[in-house]
């Protein structure tokens, strides 16, 4: 029987803001490739890789071109701006996404397989649980772009509807390192969390900052002012560095640390694999993940035609990493399990509070909102710089 | 109040689609579903059957309907959300969603992205519109009923020797215990079964309705009279007051 050669693009920014986070999915999306070939022996995928490096100009330019020759899969995208520049493109040349990060819904294309978590999945069991262990009073801090609206506004909606406030949102340039000015009036403010939807280099330079303008006053940041953020996976806290590392609570699908027999296989093979890192992270296992339910899905199909692998990828569950994961023949999201957890000194997490199990996505949170927004009660300080 | 709250989830919505038989609607249907709202094809449409916080209609405008039946009779603005489907951007076309009240449009061939905007657009504008009508409506009200708080101002200035902020806050706070708007309270004491100011302020010997969608004409009012109260006529032309007399 003759193999079936299937071109898979691969879209992601090893350089630019985030190339941190970049990096771990790229690898996972190696691992992915190289597993489901193994796997498959009747399959034999061409993985063509592009750099974007976080422009979105890139971002559009190459995923035409790799359309244009003919590539039906691309497993790609980090940033929303990104996907969202692009799934016009895929729409037209009936091709499909595979997404493989955590965003903030509000999206259902019928070109796009989502792996990664959507705010029933991330956000609100965060806020469940900053809500029953840590405080009522939330200050926002974000990059500017859809990821932190979002999120905010969601957040916002469901602290405000369970007796919590928002005091202030800040926004700031994605990139951007200089946050003395909303760190004295986070200090000033004595929120119960500090809810972080800031990226890359921003967010890590804020967590140091903060970690060291509470130390200066002896106050224990971690304690008294923890942060919250529904990003922050392990190879971020190896860029954060051992001064700031510890106490940030985050809320995932996947961890490392995670004890069950698919995670320890996982995390054994990514580590021979990339013996010199980045460390595994949650979106390098979302990545991992688009890359195996493809090649099972392809091959499955037996043709890359979209209509058909989209049939094939939600026709059986997979066991992944974090555990079962089926994607959802009519959102085309992946059902993932919550977990919340706080990051240590050694740069990993502890689980504090886990989901019995996977939680379907629900991208328009149609099953877990009100009908009506909130008639919030904005923050009195609301400022993009 | 007449303020209105933003709609953002949609589940349990009813979409109607006002189409001909060759628009394709899976897309629309698709994505519908995946927003938690069903989607039926109708042949026509009536405004009495229409539930505003259920029904969603969906109206091709490249095809010949008549809008006035998402019309209520007298009303300006339609019974539900109204979504223009626009393939044909001809002015004649877009007239008709103009006049059936569309408040957001989904442009041919029907994307998937789209929708939800749309949805959301079309449903709180509407909401936004009804709102405003209602304000409106209430403002008109409050308009016509305004001579009322006059006359009844004057007269408790000239019967009781009130001064005039003393008078209105006196009606104000006689119209807000019997949880009446104020002009709908004061048309009400120049009925001819009242006894106004005769009776004023203790033990008012009216009774009038505390729906405040009641009519101002207070028909199913009763009317005490007080028996030896003061001899007041008062009310429309002819009629005169105490100071009338006294005068």
């Amino acid at each position: 029987m003759a193999k079936l050669r299937v071109p898979l693009g691969i879209l992601i920014s090893s350089d630019g803001p985030y190339t941190v986070v970049s990096r771990s999915m790229l690898c996972g999306a190696l691992l992915g490739i190289a597993e489901g070939l193994a796997e498959h022996g009747d399959l034999e995928l061409d993985p063509i890789i592009a750099n974007p490096r976080g422009e979105l100009a890139r971002y559009s330019t190459m995923a035409s071109e790799m359309l244009s020759s003919g590539i039906k899969h691309v497993i790609g995208c980090y940033t929303s701006s990104s996907r969202k520049e692009i799934i016009p493109l895929f729409e037209k040349a009936d091709a499909l996404l595979w997404y493989p990060s955590h965003y903030e819904g509000f999206e259902s294309s019928s070109n796009v397989v989502y792996t990664g978590a959507v705010a029933n999945q991330h956000l609100l069991p965060l806020v469940g649980y900053l809500l029953d262990c840590v405080g009522p009073k939330a200050f926002c801090v974000g990059s500017n772009y859809i990821w932190a609206w979002e999120n905010n506004r969601i957040l916002r909606e469901a602290i405000g509807a369970n007796g919590g406030a928002v005091v202030a949102e800040r926004y700031f340039t994605v990139g951007c390192t200089e946050f003395g000015q909303v760190i004295e009036t986070i200090l000033a403010a004595r929120p119960s969390f500090v809810f972080n939807t800031l990226i890359g280099e921003s967010s890590y330079q804020f967590l140091r900052d903060l970690r060291a303008a509470c130390r200066s006053r002896g106050i224990d940041q971690a304690r008294e002012i923890p942060v919250a953020s529904c990003t922050l996976s392990e190879p971020e806290l190896e860029a954060i560095g051992p001064e700031a590392v510890d106490g940030h609570i985050t809320s995932s699908v996947y961890f490392s640390s995670l004890d069950t027999p698919e995670n320890d296989r996982f995390v054994k093979a990514y580590r021979a694999r990339f013996p010199d890192g980045p460390v595994v992270s949650a979106d390098a296992e979302a990545t991992y993940l688009a890359a195996r339910l493809f090649a099972r899905a392809v091959r499955e199909a037996g043709t890359d035609e979209a209509s058909a692998v989209k049939v094939a990828v939600a026709r059986r569950s997979i066991m992944a990493p974090q555990g079962e994961v089926r994607i959802d023949p009519e959102t085309m999201h992946a059902s993932l399990t919550p977990r919340i957890a706080r990051s240590n000194l050694d740069g990993s997490f502890t689980i504090l509070r886990e989901a019995t199990r996977p939680a379907a996505a629900d991208p328009y949170l149609i099953r877990n909102s009100s009908r009506f927004g909130v008639v919030a009660i904005r923050p009195v300080l609301r400022v993009a710089s | 109040m007449t303020t209105y709250r933003l709609i953002q989830n949609f589940r349990r919505s009813q979409g109607l689609l006002w189409a001909g038989p060759d628009l394709n609607a899976d897309v629309l249907e698709r994505t519908l579903l995946k927003l938690g709202v069903s989607l039926r094809r109708v042949e026509s449409v009536s405004a009495s059957d229409l539930d505003p916080d259920r029904d969603i209609v969906f109206v091709d405008a490249d095809q010949q309907i008549n809008p006035a039946p998402l019309l209520l009779p007298g009303a300006n603005l339609t019974a539900a959300p109204v979504i223009g489907i626009v393939g044909i951007e001809a002015p004649s076309r877009l007239k008709l969603l103009a006049e059936a009240g569309a408040t957001a449009i989904l442009r041919k061939p029907i994307q998937a992205a789209t929708v939800y905007s749309a949805l959301f657009l079309g449903v709180n504008n509407h909401r936004r519109l009804k709102s405003a009508e209602t304000r409106l409506a209430i403002g008109d009200r409050k308009r016509r009923g305004r001579r009322f708080l006059i006359k009844a101002v004057v007269t408790l200035v000239q019967a009781r020797g009130l001064s005039d902020d003393d008078a209105y806050a006196e009606l104000r706070r006689e119209s807000m215990r019997r949880r009446l708007d104020l002009e709908e309270f004061c048309e009400s004491l120049f009925q001819p079964e009242s006894n106004f100011p005769g009776a004023w302020p203790a033990g008012l010997a009216l009774s009038v309705s505390h729906d405040r969608g009641g009519s101002a004409h207070a028909k199913d009012a009763e009317v005490e009279r007080r028996d030896g109260g003061d001899d007041v006529e008062y009310g429309g032309s002819g009629r005169r007051t105490n100071q009338d007399r006294r005068a």
